[in-house]
């Protein structure tokens, strides 16, 4: 090869993109070629440089982008609630059977477009009503309506209408923080947002010390319907595989949960710290199991331990 | 060690007969199952977006657009080629359009949002020199600011095309399948990339 077809060449063999015999042959050009060994070198910097360059997205971002498609995706399913815009008793209602419909995190926003456009409306028909019009408590941007208490007319043709109205505040403080750490306790096992619990046990997970916090991840393994949270506290007690109760919730959720990926952690966790329940669990998994790459994990696992494969 | 090989192509073959069922599942309607499917993808898609667009803005419009997308089209998705192919063609495609209206407007954002508050792309770079020797850090910044200029003086396609080599990891055969072309146009591309690159970076590098 030619000094210069390797120097062209050079880009592609970074990226292993030329093909063998190319390959051999730029490596024997470069053993004994100053000037090419020289263009392969700053190959090799431009690159370390791109490396460095890199942008992470931060995790807000990521956040607000889940955010805003659940929200998307809440408009996509529900046009009905577009086309009654104009009208806000109808978005009030959309909101408060929403709320109340069992969860599809994808359909959650209902409640908070249909509220904050109701809050719009209403705050736009603030504007418009003579003074003494008692719609004002809408107006605050951060609110919203939690719950109707009563609804009574009067002889006027008026209507009075008493409600909970509930606040956006943001909190920041450090995960080291007590306060914090019960928020995010308490997030944890927020039933309406799986971003939330997920977002929750991630950052509690390495705090799996704290016994208050191992109780929200032992419960998170157990009961949490989705599997994501559920492997996230499964990590969180990754530590303390050997205790007493991990070990009896390890068992049980290897025995009842659904997501195979979740009793492959499980089993992981189990055999880290084997003890006599160990041997017994895998075989009553194995006989029950239906998923092919659980079950092969089962039976490496309890040969590992020289112990049989089948109860007899 | 043959084990651990088996084991983990075992795990791969779980992972893609999960995943074909989670799709069916899509495909079946269930919002659960395309939650599962925008959580095991999203951070790539938006890591993707931001590096070729180098904007938080443009990055959260395409993420959204793209999975409207799937989620509008998921029942068209086929299984003749992987999910993470067909996702990542409607994101690069998103992205490309993103890219040419740009070089008609010219405008760049220089400033990314991060967890503490509003940094300038130069500045980040910066922050992984050596904050206590300054000829390190204007060696940094000069780098920086040229692989910025670099970048903007590819075509789109010759970005997106480096950026899913570089950055990404992927072949170019599956590049070329993405952008829905040759191989060996993908191959030119890259090749334009780097030496355009290595014009603008000139002495630095």
């Amino acid at each position: 090869m030619t000094c210069d077809a390797v120097v062209k060449s050079l880009p592609l063999y970074f990226y292993g993109e030329v093909a063998p015999d190319v390959e051999d042959a730029i490596e024997e050009h470069l053993g004994t070629c100053a000037l090419c060994r020289e263009e392969w070198e700053r190959q090799k910097t431009l690159a370390a440089a791109l490396d460095r360059h890199v942008l992470s997205p931060p995790a807000a971002l990521l956040a607000e982008c889940r955010h805003d498609l659940a929200r998307a995706i809440y408009r996509e399913e529900m046009p009905a609630v577009r086309r009654s815009a104009s009208d806000p008793w109808g978005l009030f209602r959309e909101a408060f059977s929403s709320l109340w419909r069992p969860g599809i995190r994808f359909r959650q926003p209902a409640g908070a477009v249909a509220l904050i456009a109701l809050g719009f409306f209403a705050a736009r028909f603030t504007g418009s009503w003579p003074a003494g019009a008692s719609l004002a408590g809408f107006t605050t941007p951060d609110a919203m309506v939690s719950s109707i208490r009563s609804v009574q007319p009067d002889n006027t043709g008026s209507v009075q209408i008493s409600l909970d109205e509930t606040r956006r505040r943001v909190i920041s403080g450090r995960l080291d923080d007590h306060n914090i750490q019960r928020l995010l306790m308490a997030a944890a096992r927020e039933q309406d947002n799986p971003g939330v619990r997920v977002e929750s046990v991630e950052l509690l997970k390495n705090r799996g010390s704290s016994a208050a916090v191992r109780a929200v991840l032992l419960e998170a393994v157990t009961r949490d319907p989705n599997p994501g949270v559920r492997l996230k506290a499964l990590e969180g007690l990754k530590s303390f595989a050997g205790d007493a109760d991990v070990r009896k919730t390890l068992a049980q959720v290897l025995l009842k949960d659904q997501n195979a990926g979740v009793r492959i952690q499980a089993i992981d966790l189990l055999i880290a710290n084997q003890d006599a329940a160990t041997v017994s669990t895998l075989q009553t998994l194995i006989g029950k199991e239906d998923n092919n790459y659980v079950r092969m994990r089962c039976q490496n696992a309890l040969r590992n331990m020289n112990a049989s494969v089948g109860t007899f | 060690m043959l084990q651990d090989a088996a084991g983990a192509v075992s795990a791969r073959a779980v992972a893609k007969v999960d995943e074909a069922t989670v799709i069916r599942a899509v495909q079946r309607g269930d919002q659960d199952a395309f939650e599962q499917l925008v959580r095991a993808y999203d951070q790539s898609v938006l890591r993707l977006a931001m590096n070729l667009l180098r904007s938080p803005e443009d990055a959260r419009d395409v993420y959204q657009e793209a999975f409207l997308r799937v989620y509008r089209n998921i029942h068209t998705f086929r299984f003749d080629c992987s999910f993470h192919t067909w996702l990542y063609r409607i994101v690069t495609n998103i992205c490309l359009d993103h890219l040419r209206k740009r070089k008609v407007r010219r405008e760049e954002s220089a400033v990314v949002e991060t967890a503490d508050g509003p940094v300038d792309r130069m500045d980040s770079f910066e922050q992984e020199g050596t904050h206590a020797n300054p000829e390190r850090r204007f060696w940094n910044s000069q780098v920086g600011n040229r692989i910025e200029t670099a970048l903007g003086d590819l075509t789109p396609r010759e970005r997106t095309v480096f950026e899913l080599r570089h950055y990404q990891g992927l072949r170019l055969r599956a590049i070329g399948e993405m952008l829905g072309t040759s191989e060996e146009a993908a191959k030119n591309c890259l090749f334009r990339a780097t030496q355009k690159m290595r014009v603008v970076l000139g002495d630095l590098v």
